[in-house]
């Protein structure tokens, strides 16, 4: 399991996190919906210890590391944990297909690797530089260099912003796919059909707090205003 | 009588010179290459302890004129030290200078402003730091510097004309020599502008391509 307890981060005297409490379940799919500015990346960024907690105490793989006390002593928990930026961040001077093997090293699951370029529909491109492709083709890319590491724990920030319908889809279905498998996924999105059908947890974040926490149907029925308000600007915009 | 008439004509002491600005500008290009890359990484890794002197002597040089320099350290450094150096060694050094603070000011810059994105993502890929520095920073920052490095070293070799004037044995100074026997200034010049283009324009030609091919948009946003 993955989780965080009173998880607190500043940045320049601000805060982000207000003592946020969060847990990713292996085999479970949670979905992080809120404002821009209320806290998901870094709440993204602090549970995968890439930014550490000013407070608060994360756990992953039994082991427990309470904050500030525990900063020096983290077990590496990449590619344990994987996680898929909104940038993307691919490497430029490699190709696609080199963007996913080099963190293989010698370890290249071929079958996985031919998987992945089919259900993510990469074969076109994949040779090619990720300044020679559309963004959408190098969301992909990105989804696909972090599963190919088989992590426990994937961290998805918003990924399907630049993906056309179909391709959101077939991202769906390949995440339900993973998850009968026991990963554990965390989904930072706007897109609220795709967190309503890939969801068994939904958080609502506002302002560094989670407001409210819930399975699907809060996307329904929501008690806070808050989100009430939120839900109903997305689905006017939609 | 005509350039290649002349470049026959005085081949042996065209030769000499030329050997000449070549073992200059070998001397210039890997200790400015060697030292300055290895300076540059350690003002960067130090940047109050190194970084901060090293900034500060580059911004000095790049505000003296290469001759100066040049006269200033055959002459009166020479003189108040009571020293007599060969002027090559003299050019030598005042050239590798030059090229060693402004290649290490290429360095540490490239590293400085490396995007640190890219090491967030051979984190979370499981890169080790050694793996991320050989397989992500060393080829992006190569590729970023590399036609600016290989035009800075076109630079030094023209610059390798001014130890002439120091009485260097090169080849613009056998040049001279020569227009003073027989004073044909056009067909010499002209034959020394050859060799020049001969060197300097593909080494200029590659860093265009490689400019060209490797700077790419790395933002990657």
């Amino acid at each position: 399991m993955l989780s965080g307890k009173n998880l607190t981060k500043k940045y320049q005297g601000r805060e982000i996190l207000k003592g946020i409490n969060i847990v990713v379940k292996p085999g479970k799919i949670t979905s992080l919906i809120g404002a821009s500015g209320s806290g998901k990346t870094t709440l993204l960024r602090v549970l995968s210890m890439l930014d550490l907690p000013d407070s608060g105490s994360i756990t992953f793989d039994k082991e427990e590391y309470n904050f500030p006390k525990d900063r020096d002593n983290i077990i590496n928990p990449y590619p344990k944990i994987s996680i898929v930026f909104q940038q993307l961040f691919l490497f430029p001077h490699l190709t696609l297909r080199q963007n996913i093997l080099l963190p293989l090293r010698n370890n290249v699951d071929e079958k996985l690797i031919e998987e992945l370029i089919d259900v993510l529909q990469m074969r076109e491109f994949i040779d090619r530089h990720p300044n020679q492709v559309s963004i959408g083709q190098r969301q992909r890319v990105a989804i696909a260099r972090a599963l190919a590491l088989k992590p426990e724990y994937l961290l998805l920030d918003e990924i399907t912003s630049s993906l056309d319908v179909e391709q959101v889809d077939a991202v769906l279905n390949y995440l339900l796919k993973l998850k009968e498998g026991g990963m554990g996924i965390l989904i930072v999105t706007h897109l609220l059909n795709f967190a309503e059908k890939a969801s068994d947890t939904i958080v609502f974040l506002d302002e560094g707090n989670v407001i409210e926490t819930g399975g699907r149907g809060i996307l329904e029925n929501p008690n806070h205003p808050r989100i009430k308000k939120f839900l109903s600007i997305i689905k006017a915009v939609s | 009588m005509s350039v290649f008439n002349i470049i026959f004509t005085y081949k042996e002491g065209l030769f000499l010179g030329l050997l000449v600005t070549l073992k200059l500008c070998l001397v210039i290009w890997f200790s400015g290459i060697v030292i300055g890359t290895l300076l540059g990484y350690l003002s960067a890794k130090y940047r109050s302890e190194i970084g901060i002197s090293t900034k500060i002597i580059a911004f000095i040089l790049s505000g003296i004129p290469v001759l100066v320099l040049l006269f200033w350290l055959h002459y009166p450094i020479q003189a108040m030290l009571e020293i007599v150096i060969d002027p090559f060694y003299t050019a030598a050094f005042a050239l590798s200078l030059i090229n060693i603070f402004a290649v290490s000011e290429m360095v540490r810059s490239a590293l400085n402003n490396f995007p640190t994105q890219y090491n967030l993502a051979a984190k979370v890929c499981g890169l080790s730091q050694k793996e991320t520095f050989i397989k992500i920073e060393l080829p992006i920052i190569f590729r970023q510097i590399i036609p600016s490095l290989l035009s800075l070293q076109v630079t030094m070799l023209q610059l390798t004309l001014f130890a002439s004037l120091i009485s260097v044995e090169e080849i613009f100074r056998v040049a001279q020599r020569i227009n003073s026997l027989i004073y044909k200034p056009i067909e010499i010049y002209s034959a020394l502008a050859i060799f020049f283009l001969i060197i300097c324009l593909p080494l200029n030609g590659l860093a265009m391509w490689l400019k060209y091919k490797f700077t790419r948009d790395i933002s990657e946003q």
